[in-house]
C-alpha cells in the first residue's frame, strides 16, 4: 500500500498544500489533473526524488522519510519507475540500460548470463524484439522504443509497485494505444500495485480502478472512474468535459 | 502596504539577502559533495573503470591544446624577456626567466584555464543534461548513487591527472622557451640551462604542482556542484554552463593569488 501523509511541497510558489492519499495494494489507480498541479511531483516524493517539505510517505508501512537510509534503499527496491521521456542513459546501449534496473548488489553477485537472461525477458515482456536493439544506443531508437526500454528497465527487477509519469507523452496516438494496453497487461501480469499520472483521461479512466484528481495543489476526487465521469463538483465535470474535448479532437485528426 | 520612501533601502537589503543565501547555498552543497565524494571513495564505491575513462578524457585527450598552450607561452616568454633583458642582464637570465615563469605560473594557470574551457564546460554541460533528461532522477530511483557513479571519478580523476598535465605542459614550455631563445636571442641551449639550473630551486617544482592538485580538484567539484544544480531545459544548460566557467576561472585566479603568500615567503 501507498500512503501520502499531508505532503507540502513549494517551489518559490506552493504546488502541494497538504495531499493525503492511499492506494492500496494491488490497485490500478490514476492521478489526473490540469497541468501544473504537482501530480508528478506528488510521484516523485514516493522515491524522494522530490523532498516534500511537510508530510511523509509510507511504503508498506515503511516510512520514506523518517526511516532512514536502509528504508529508503528498500522501499525503493520495491518500485520500479516509468520516466515522462524514458530517462534511459544516453551513454549506456540498451543491454545496460536495461540491466541498471537489477539491484546493484544482485547485479554484481549474478552470472553474466543471468543478467541477459533477465534483461531479454524484460525487453520482450514490453514486446521488443531484444536480439535487434540490445546493442544500440538511446539516440538510435525511435521515442516509442525509448518508451518500451524505460519499462523494460522498470520492470526487470521485479518491482511490487509501478509509478508511471505520464508514460503516453510525446507519443502518437497508436503508440499511445499500444502502450496504454502494454500498462493493463503489465501491472495485470505482473500483480503489481500501479500509480499512474497521465493526462490522457480517457485511457487512464478504462484502465484503473480507481483515480484521483489534483487541483490547485490539493487533491479535489478520489473514486471510481463511473464516480468520476458522474461527480456534481463543477470543477471535476469541467476538466472530464475538456479531456473527453481533446480526446475527440485526436481521434478526428488520426 | 509598502512605504515607497524606504523601498530603495528594502530592496538592497533583499538582494544583500538574496546573495548571501545564495552563497551559504553554494557553500554547503559545495561541501556536502565533497563529503560525498570523500565517503565514496573511502567505501570503494567508486569504479576504477570510470575513473580511467574520465582520466583519458581530461588527460590523454587534452595533450594536444595543452601542447600547443604551453609552446606558445614558452615561446612568448622568451621573445619578451629576450626584448627587456637582454641589453641590461647577463644572457643567461633569460633562461631563469623562462623556467621560473613556467614553472611558478604560467603551467598550472594556463593549463587550468584550458581545462576549464575543454573539461569544466564540458562536465557542467553533461550532467545538467542528465538533470533536466531526469536522468540522475532514474539512477537515484534505482537505488544507484549519482556522486559514486558521476562526481567522484571526475574528481578523482581531475587530482591525478591536473599534475601530469602541468609537468608535461612545465617541459613543453621549458622546450620551446629553449628553441626561441636561441633562434631568436642567439641564446644557446647551454647558456640557457646554465641560467635555469643557478636560480632553480626544488620547492619551485613543488609549488607549481601543489598548484596544480589544486586546481584539479577545484575545476570537477565546481563543475560537477554546477551541473547537479541545473534547472530548466536546454537553456538552463546553456547559463548554467556559463555560470560554471565564469565561477571556476574566477575561483582559480582568487586560489593563484593566493599561493605566493602562503608558500613562497
Amino acid at each position: 500500500m501507498i500512503r501520502y501523509r499531508n505532503i507540502h511541497k513549494s517551489f518559490d510558489i506552493p504546488v502541494l498544500e497538504g495531499v493525503d492519499l492511499e492506494v492500496e495494494t494491488g490497485e490500478m489507480f490514476a492521478l489526473f489533473g490540469p497541468s501544473g498541479t504537482g501530480k508528478s511531483v506528488l510521484l516523485k516524493t514516493t522515491l524522494a526524488l522530490v523532498i516534500p517539505d511537510r508530510g511523509d510517505v509510507e511504503i508498506d508501512g515503511l516510512s520514506v522519510y523518517y526511516g532512514g537510509p536502509k528504508t529508503l534503499e528498500q522501499v525503493r527496491r520495491k518500485i520500479g519507475f516509468v520516466f515522462q521521456h524514458a530517462a534511459l542513459f544516453d551513454s549506456l546501449n540498451v543491454f545496460d540500460n536495461v540491466a541498471m534496473g537489477l539491484p546493484e548488489a544482485e547485479l554484481a553477485r549474478m552470472p553474466r548470463r543471468d543478467v541477459a537472461r533477465r534483461v531479454w525477458d524484460a525487453l520482450e515482456t514490453v514486446n521488443l524484439e531484444p536480439r535487434e536493439i540490445l546493442a544500440k544506443i538511446p539516440s538510435e531508437l525511435s521515442g516509442g522504443m525509448k518508451k518500451r526500454v524505460g519499462i523494460a528497465r522498470a520492470v526487470v527487477g521485479r518491482p511490487e509497485i509501478l509509478l508511471w509519469d505520464e508514460p503516453t507523452t510525446g507519443l502518437d496516438p497508436i503508440n499511445s494505444a499500444a502502450v496504454e494496453r502494454l500498462i493493463k497487461r503489465l501491472s495485470t501480469e505482473l500483480e503489481v500495485t500501479s500509480l499512474l499520472v497521465t493526462h490522457d483521461v480517457e485511457g487512464g479512466l478504462s484502465m484503473c480502478d480507481r483515480v484521483a484528481m489534483l487541483y490547485a495543489g490539493s487533491l479535489r476526487f478520489c473514486g471510481t472512474p463511473d464516480e468520476f465521469r458522474n461527480s456534481p463538483d463543477h470543477v471535476v465535470q469541467a476538466f472530464v468535459d475538456r479531456a473527453a474535448a481533446e480526446a475527440a479532437l485526436d481521434m478526428a485528426l488520426v | 502596504m509598502a512605504v515607497p520612501i524606504f523601498s530603495p533601502v528594502v530592496g538592497w537589503f533583499a538582494r544583500l539577502g538574496r546573495a548571501y543565501r545564495l552563497t551559504l547555498e553554494h557553500s554547503g552543497a559545495l561541501g556536502l559533495l565533497v563529503w560525498h565524494t570523500i565517503v565514496a571513495t573511502v567505501r570503494l564505491r567508486v569504479r576504477f573503470r570510470d575513473v580511467v575513462t574520465q582520466m583519458h578524457i581530461m588527460g590523454i585527450q587534452s595533450l594536444p591544446i595543452v601542447f600547443v598552450t604551453a609552446s606558445l607561452a614558452g615561446i612568448v616568454t622568451s621573445q619578451q624577456g629576450g626584448y627587456q633583458l637582454i641589453s641590461a642582464s647577463p644572457r643567461y637570465v633569460l633562461g631563469t626567466l623562462v623556467v621560473q615563469s613556467i614553472v611558478l605560473e604560467l603551467g598550472p594557470l594556463l593549463t587550468a584555464i584550458v581545462l576549464v574551457g575543454r573539461i569544466g564546460a564540458r562536465i557542467t554541460a553533461e550532467l545538467g543534461t542528465m538533470v533536466v533528461s531526469e536522468q540522475i532522477d532514474a539512477f537515484e530511483s534505482l537505488g544507484r548513487d549519482p556522486v559514486a557513479i558521476l562526481a567522484a571519478p571526475r574528481i578523482i580523476a581531475g587530482i591525478i591527472t591536473m599534475p601530469l598535465l602541468v609537468a608535461f605542459a612545465d617541459v613543453v614550455g621549458i622546450w620551446a622557451g629553449m628553441l626561441m631563445a636561441n633562434f631568436d636571442a642567439e641564446i644557446g641551449p647551454e647558456t640557457f640551462l646554465y641560467g635555469a639550473r643557478l636560480f632553480w630551486h626544488s620547492w619551485d617544482l613543488f609549488y607549481g604542482l601543489s598548484k596544480a592538485v589544486v586546481f584539479g580538484f577545484v575545476i570537477p567539484v565546481i563543475s560537477v556542484h554546477m551541473g547537479f544544480r541545473t534547472r530548466g531545459g536546454a537553456e538552463g544548460v546553456g547559463l548554467q554552463t556559463t555560470q560554471a566557467v565564469m565561477f571556476m576561472i574566477l575561483t582559480i585566479l582568487i586560489l593563484d593569488a593566493m599561493f605566493p603568500p602562503l608558500m613562497l615567503q
